[in-house]
């Protein structure tokens, strides 16, 4: 029975060879989808197992999450990376904040700006971003290395599951690290615009804080950290994902990289907006009578 | 020197080496005219696609806070001029930066990296071809070109979205939309926004090609120095972002 439908399916290919070569490219993309799908799951499920078991594996890597590794070590690690991003996107919002604001007027209110769009917008997205090339990156290099070395087969064939060992704890390290390493950088980004506004356009401090811890409301910033929980997770899976089931030796590990670098760039500005939309969409909830 | 401080401070200073080496042979004739035109259209095939899906999420985020913004002081009808005004200024070039060195730039440095693991590099100095003429120069061009290019496009997606959000999701008068874009948006905006774009690309393929030259070692390394073009390109870029942002402020501003 099996049989026979080959065959029909072979005639059908030598017949129309274009129609046969488009069907499997489609049904090709949804198998990466699905491939895609079970792999983030098995590697959430394992979560547990993998901090019950390979507990000592999830501390190694929370450590070099924080601090990276090789030369991005040197510079400072990751601690240091996020914060640079994030200070210099908040002087950016108070440089553009200031003189759009000063056009009508009213440059008082940069506090008020920095505090807004900080929150909501540019630090969620910077720390995604900073997320995705520094520790993701690495993680898909590193994973990427073991793969085409064949450890990842060493340690299957020595009856490690490899799956909950390599990217469940990555995943786990990264949800972890990802909440001092945000406080950082949403420091940096509200000195950032506090520094331009204050220091280099010379408003007075005090109009600056006003406005600013006026506008600056607790539950927004909590939503901030919620945005960035979630991107942290999603980074760490689709960068494993890649670096995982890198092939094609050295080149295929570069390629991997950047692969998994552009899809989690377009993830980290997706989850930013579906997460915004569901909780600023119904009630925009900014009460600027203060 | 200590090497702690050692370390970083060589390879910045090789890097302007290296860039002034560029700069040379960027200038010096024969111009590998389908190197350029090959690596171009690769870097635009390897982008168009992550710039659309990140410009629309982005754009319709942006214009989403402004509006809320707009709407609370009773200037929804200005949302016109908020969304022309963040496309321009800032999203366009952000986004122009992020995909062109987390796409284009990696894949330059993945390629590179591997020519040097693989020593065709050296292979080259010793035929006495510059390996800077042949290779690094037409992707450095090719780099900033597309970055040019994609910007533009960003823009027009950019606006182009915030229209449809704003209008048929937020209730804001289109004929208002309209009328506002040109309000705090003109000329001079856009081609600062196309001159950061411009900046933006060189820097991530200069990145890309100097780490992806110095390579040394197995797998892992090429893709330590893809990860490494990343985070520099993006480092260099934000810096830069502010320097001609508040440049451009004071230039259009006379």
């Amino acid at each position: 029975m099996a049989a026979s439908r080959e065959t029909e399916a072979a005639v059908f290919a030598a017949r129309f060879p274009k129609t046969a070569r488009r069907g499997k490219r489609v049904s090709g993309a949804i198998d990466t989808i699905g491939d895609h799908a079970i792999f983030y799951f098995k590697a959430l499920v394992y979560g547990p197992r993998a901090v019950m078991h390979a507990r000592r594996e999830t501390v190694r890597l929370i450590a070099e999450v924080g601090m990276g590794t090789g030369a991005l070590a040197i510079i400072g690690g990751t601690v240091v990376i996020m914060g640079f991003l994030t200070m210099f996107a908040g002087g950016t919002i108070a440089v553009q904040g200031f003189s759009s604001l000063g056009n009508i007027g009213i440059e008082a209110l940069t506090g008020f700006f920095s505090a807004f769009i900080n929150v909501r917008i540019a630090g969620p997205v910077i720390a995604g971003v900073g997320l995705a090339a520094t520790i993701g990156a690495g993680c898909t290099a590193e994973l990427g290395a073991m793969r085409v070395s064949e450890e990842i087969d060493a340690l299957e064939t020595m009856a490690v599951p490899s799956l909950p060992y390599l990217v469940s704890t990555r995943v786990i390290a990264g949800m972890i690290v990802i909440l001092p390493l945000y406080s950082l950088a949403i420091m940096a980004s509200f000195f950032g615009g506090r520094f331009v506004t204050v220091h280099i356009y010379g408003q007075s401090p005090g109009l600056y804080d006003h406005y600013f811890t006026t506008f600056l409301r607790p539950v927004d910033l909590i939503w901030s950290f919620g945005q960035v929980l979630v991107m942290a997770i999603v980074v760490m899976l689709i960068h494993s994902y890649y670096g995982y089931y890198a092939s094609g030796g050295p080149v295929g590990v570069g390629v991997a990289v950047g692969k998994a670098t552009r899809a989690s760039l377009v993830a980290v500005v997706t989850v930013t907006l579906i997460i915004s939309l569901a909780v600023y969409g119904s009630s925009p909830s900014l009460d600027l009578t203060g | 020197m200590s090497t702690a401080a050692g370390v970083p401070l060589r390879a910045v200073g090789d890097f302007f080496g290296f860039v002034a080496q560029t700069a040379r042979a960027l200038v010096r004739p024969p111009f590998q005219a389908r190197e350029f035109v090959d690596q171009a259209w690769f870097i635009a095939r390897v982008s168009l696609v992550p710039t659309l899906l990140m410009a629309v999420p982005f754009t319709v985020l942006v214009t989403f806070t402004l509006n809320i913004l707009l709407h609370e002081i009773g200037a929804a009808d200005l949302s016109g001029a908020g969304a022309a005004f963040g496309a321009v200024t800032q999203v366009g070039p952000i986004v122009t930066v992020l995909i062109v060195s987390g796409a284009g730039a990696t894949a330059i440095c993945a390629d590179m990296g591997a020519r040097t693991i693989r020593e065709e590099i050296d292979a080259m100095r010793v035929l006495g071809i510059s390996p800077i003429q042949r290779l690094v120069v037409p992707r450095v061009l090719a780099s900033t070109l597309v970055a040019l290019m994609l910007n533009g496009l960003v823009c027009t997606i950019g606006i182009l979205g915030s229209y449809v959000f704003s209008v048929y999701l937020q209730d804001v008068n289109p004929g208002a939309f309209i009328d506002g874009l040109t309000l705090l948006t003109g000329f001079s905006e856009l081609m600062i926004s196309e001159l950061k774009a411009a900046m933006f690309g060189m820097i991530a393929g200069l990145v890309a090609c100097f780490l992806g030259l110095n390579v040394s070692g197995g797998p892992k390394s090429v893709g330590a120095a893809v990860n490494q073009t990343v985070v520099f390109a993006f480092m260099a870029l934000f810096v830069v972002n502010v320097v001609i942002t508040a440049l451009g402020i004071k230039i259009t501003a006379v």
